[in-house]
């Protein structure tokens, strides 16, 4: 019975710390302008995070070795001093959109100006970083982050032409009915926003590193994986809901995704006061469960790559520049929201290059999943390396069109 | 450039030392860890003059860290006084990492880590409890 509940638990969390700041508003906003014609991508995205999330949880779990260790080890002096630059600053970036999030939706909640909260969230992130345990960290936000199911209960409320949905979905075309019709370029540009927003490499550092954190071993490869397997995809389809709301409420209605406000609009449509408190719990726990996870994020990256010694099952003292580096991390963070940038528009960027950055760490992950030296017996099998070659393709492809796009687009205005 | 392991009653296992040591984790003898292998101190290697045939092969004599990622990247090498030693006697193991036989605590090359500890991070409430 503990068992089967501590397997639900972990599948729970899994779909409840899938979305996260960028899902959020980026799923809101695609689906505000093309409906879900770009469902696919939220499904090639969630099998990719699958894969990748598992082979680097299977490499934590087996080598005990967390990412970037790896990276360094494997890409030498040269190669890994630009992939730890390139890693870090995304990750900062999502770090600053995500603190952004949580004050933006506490805002929503208090009408109390954001920048207000912004110290606020900042320092509670510090705070349970500094103080709780890893578990109840990810437990507490992950189930939290489950009343983010509320927006595919508001779908159905909202009674939508289901036919109408599911053209759009397998029908793809750049301009569906009732919208206004967009670019090409700008349609592709948002297929690589969408698939960054899935896929931030961000989860990858932390996953690995939350083996290591969590003393995975081999004997807990089949349920991390179930976790991933089960709790990614439902998650995901949390997101083709978010995305699918915007359809049928904002669509119509040309209204334009700037703020979480009209994220959360077809929610409020569909159930009121009670429906918006609910999202609001969920968004505040996604961004801050995120907000946590890209902060420490932000010191393994750095402990990893310089071989510090980091973790947070040890005393802070005994991990301390780990503890230093993300404290800093946290202020340049704010020290951004405080020029008063939009945080909505950081999570945009964001997210595009996450997905510029992703062949960085994917790459090694694949090498050395493959390596009996580190793994053993447990290589990669032939079918996820088949699957991992297809996605190679796809990442590479995804992060040399991403520049291109962006410029051609004006950043998909 | 082949490092031979000198493990007592383990058999001489021949590795490349670029591969196998250079960027690789040092872990202490409590499996904290420690540095990553920044670059390796070879004794008595002439750069300006011919080696005469017969001469010994050069052994390592410690695994070096300091500021050697820049000199590594764009070359030339720091001046000796900048560059933290650990004495290769104190290599107990190679595997996928380093293991030493000493405590990383004691050791020159984790200077940095002891003074933000001690001044920084000991300093806020909390920094000393574990975080169960």
């Amino acid at each position: 019975m503990n068992k089967l509940l501590g397997l639900a638990l972990g599948v729970l969390t899994a779909i409840g710390g899938f979305l996260d700041i960028g899902d959020l508003v980026t799923n809101s906003v695609v689906g505000s302008r093309f409906g879900l014609t770009l469902g696919w991508v939220v499904i090639v995205g969630v099998v990719g995070i699958c894969l990748f999330a598992q082979m680097s949880g299977r490499v934590a779990a087996v080598s005990g070795r967390a990412t970037f260790e790896i990276i360094r080890e494997r890409l030498g002096p040269r190669a890994g001093v630009a992939n730890l630059a390139a890693s870090f600053l995304i990750n900062l970036m999502t770090l600053t959109a995500e603190v952004g999030g949580v004050a933006l939706a506490l805002q929503l909640a208090s009408s109390i100006e954001p920048w207000l909260w912004m110290p606020v969230a900042a320092f509670a992130v510090w705070l349970v970083v500094w103080r709780v345990k890893f578990s109840i960290m990810e437990n507490v936000t992950g189930l939290l982050g489950l009343t983010l199911i509320v927006f595919a209960v508001a779908l159905f409320l909202l009674h939508p032409d289901w036919m109408q949905l599911a053209t759009q979905a397998f029908q793809p075309s750049v301009a569906p009915a009732g919208a206004v019709p967009e670019a090409g370029t700008t349609y592709w540009y948002y297929a690589i926003a969408l698939f960054g927003a899935a896929m931030t490499p961000y989860e990858v550092f932390f996953f690995s590193s939350g083996a290591v954190e969590e003393k995975w071993s081999i004997k807990d490869l089949g349920e991390s994986r179930l976790n991933v397997l089960v709790g990614f995809p439902l998650g995901g389809i949390l997101s083709l809901a978010i995305a699918a709301g915007a359809a049928v409420v904002l669509l119509p209605k040309q209204i334009a995704v700037t703020s979480l406000s009209q994220v959360v609009l077809p929610v409020a449509e569909a159930g009121g006061k009670l429906a918006i408190a609910f999202v609001l719990v969920g968004i505040v726990a996604a961004t801050f469960g995120a907000a946590l996870e890209t902060t420490l994020s932000s010191g393994y990256t750095l402990a990893q790559f310089f071989g510090w010694s980091w973790g947070k099952f040890r005393k802070p003292a005994q991990a301390a520049r780990f503890h230093i580096a993300m404290i800093i991390c946290l202020l340049i963070g704010l020290g951004v929201l405080a020029t008063g940038v939009d945080p909505v528009a950081v999570t945009e960027f964001s997210v595009v290059f996450s997905a510029i950055a992703l062949p960085l760490t994917y790459l090694p992950i694949l090498l050395v999943a493959n390596d009996p030296q580190y793994m053993g017996k447990y290589v990669n099998g032939r079918v996820t390396n088949a699957f991992g070659m297809v996605y190679l393709v796809i990442i590479l492809v995804a992060s040399l069109a991403a520049i291109p796009l962006m410029i051609i687009t004006g950043a998909g205005a | 450039m082949i490092a031979r392991r000198q493990q007592a009653g383990a058999n001489p296992r021949r590795i490349d030392a670029r591969l196998s040591l250079l960027d690789r984790q040092v872990l202490d003898a409590d499996r904290v860890p420690v540095q990553v292998v920044g670059d390796l101190e070879l004794s008595h290697v002439s750069l300006d003059h011919p080696i005469p045939p017969g001469t010994p092969a050069p052994v390592i004599t410690a695994l070096l860290s300091g500021p050697v990622l820049a000199t590594r990247i764009f070359g030339g090498r720091p001046p000796t006084s900048r560059l933290h030693r650990i004495d290769w006697a104190d290599v107990a193991e190679i595997d996928v990492a380093l293991s030493l036989s000493v405590r990383g605590d004691t050791l020159d090359v984790t200077w940095v880590e002891r003074w933000v500890s001690e001044h920084i991070i000991g300093r806020i409430p909390g920094g000393h409890s574990d975080p169960q």
